[in-house]
């Protein structure tokens, strides 16, 4: 992840989260694939059309606290 | 089938977060004891999801055999501040029980300390825990059961019978034994056990038992429950009733009684293991080689 500047961005601690974790997640609705949104600090289900937030470094698995995303 | 209110019981659990040390008594007691029966295990995990434990029962990386790679822990609503304070960071996430967010295979044990009794679809829970465990992976839980609270139950029934003429649900339902072995037998796994424990606990009065339960964010969260809270004068029957009928240190030789009342517990323990062409298996039926009445030394008899 960069920005327009092509230097790594910084990444916050609030949206960050553990790689090791990330190996083994999925969608909790689809069991589908999760692409982790650093910047965003959110990890996103392209199959569901949802974005699940990360707060304080921890991911918010739940269908309710998801954010709905148009493709 | 939807019976808790879920999104009420995350609610109730973040609220009693921040007071939880005070009233987690229950939670620690049979985190210690799903700890002890951990130990019995012959066998070292490397993979570990901790599922909706509101005090956890693995408390570090330090497993028997060496260190784990991966302690992962789940929760819904107020989690136990994972990671705050402690050496390693453990990885923490919310999740709901009821859809797990993991991949299958990802873990060689599952562990959960008290969550499963406010869990609506109990055999879809279990399948999905079956999932994600690697084949011969560990499922150990413990979940109130069985009898639990049947005091109260009766207590607040008997109030809302004298004052209003009617009575609605209080006190959650809960699963007993025979239940949750055939789910999960349902659920796939193998060899499957259940125990139970009885954990007595007395308190002051009911008024304490409830300001206990809330406490722990473990109130009522049944749908069908009614939204109105209970009247006071439904209350204090029920409190009357519960002190005269179920006061500890009243049986004989217990002395002169406190005055306190006993609250019952049934935990129950599940122990079941993903299946495993290694594990043992029951023989197919008429491949025996040897007779039975050889075997018992008796003549067979048509």
């Amino acid at each position: 992840m960069t920005d327009e500047t092509g230097k790594p961005r910084k990444k916050t601690e609030a949206g960050s989260i553990d790689l090791k974790l990330l190996e083994i997640l999925v969608c909790p609705v689809t069991r589908g694939p999760l692409e982790y949104d650093a910047a965003a600090g959110e990890l996103i289900s392209r199959k569901a059309g949802l974005a699940y937030p990360i707060r304080n470094g921890i991911p918010i698995m739940l269908e309710d606290e998801a954010r709905a995303i148009e493709d | 089938m939807q019976v808790f209110d879920r999104a009420l019981l995350r609610r109730r659990r973040r609220r009693a977060a921040a007071g939880l040390g005070d009233h987690d008594f229950l939670f620690t007691e049979v985190a210690a004891r799903l700890r002890e029966r951990l130990g019995e295990v012959q066998r070292s995990f490397s993979s570990v999801l901790e599922m909706g434990s509101r005090r956890p029962v693995i408390e570090d990386f330090s497993g028997k055999g060496g260190a784990m790679d991966r302690l992962v822990r789940s929760h819904f609503g107020g989690g136990d501040a994972a990671g705050s304070g402690a050496a390693t960071p453990v990885t923490a996430l919310e999740a709901d029980e009821e859809a797990l967010p993991f991949a299958p295979d990802s873990f060689d044990l599952v562990v959960s300390n008290m969550a499963l009794h406010w869990v609506n679809d109990l055999p879809g829970c279990m399948i999905q825990v079956n999932r994600v465990l690697r084949p011969d992976g560990l499922f150990l839980a413990a979940m109130l059961g069985g009898e639990t609270l049947k005091e109260m139950r009766a207590a607040l029934m008997h109030g809302e019978m004298e004052v209003e003429n009617g009575a609605s649900p209080r006190v959650s339902p809960f699963a007993d034994i025979r239940d949750i072995g055939n789910l999960l037998q349902r659920a796939g796994f193998a060899l499957p056990t259940i125990d139970r424990d009885e954990i007595t606990v007395s308190y002051r009065d009911m008024f304490h038992l409830m300001h206990e339960l809330r406490g722990m964010g473990e109130t009522n969260a049944v749908l069908a429950r009614r939204k109105t809270t209970l009247r006071r004068d439904t209350l204090m029957a029920a409190a009357r009733y519960y002190s005269d009928n179920f006061t500890a240190g009243d049986g004989p030789g217990d002395g002169e009684g406190d005055g306190r009342i006993t609250a019952t517990f049934n935990v129950l323990y599940i122990t079941a293991w993903a299946p495993h062409p290694d594990q043992p298996q029951p023989l197919k039926p008429g491949s025996a080689t040897t007779r039975l009445a050889d075997a018992l030394g008796v003549t067979e008899r048509k």
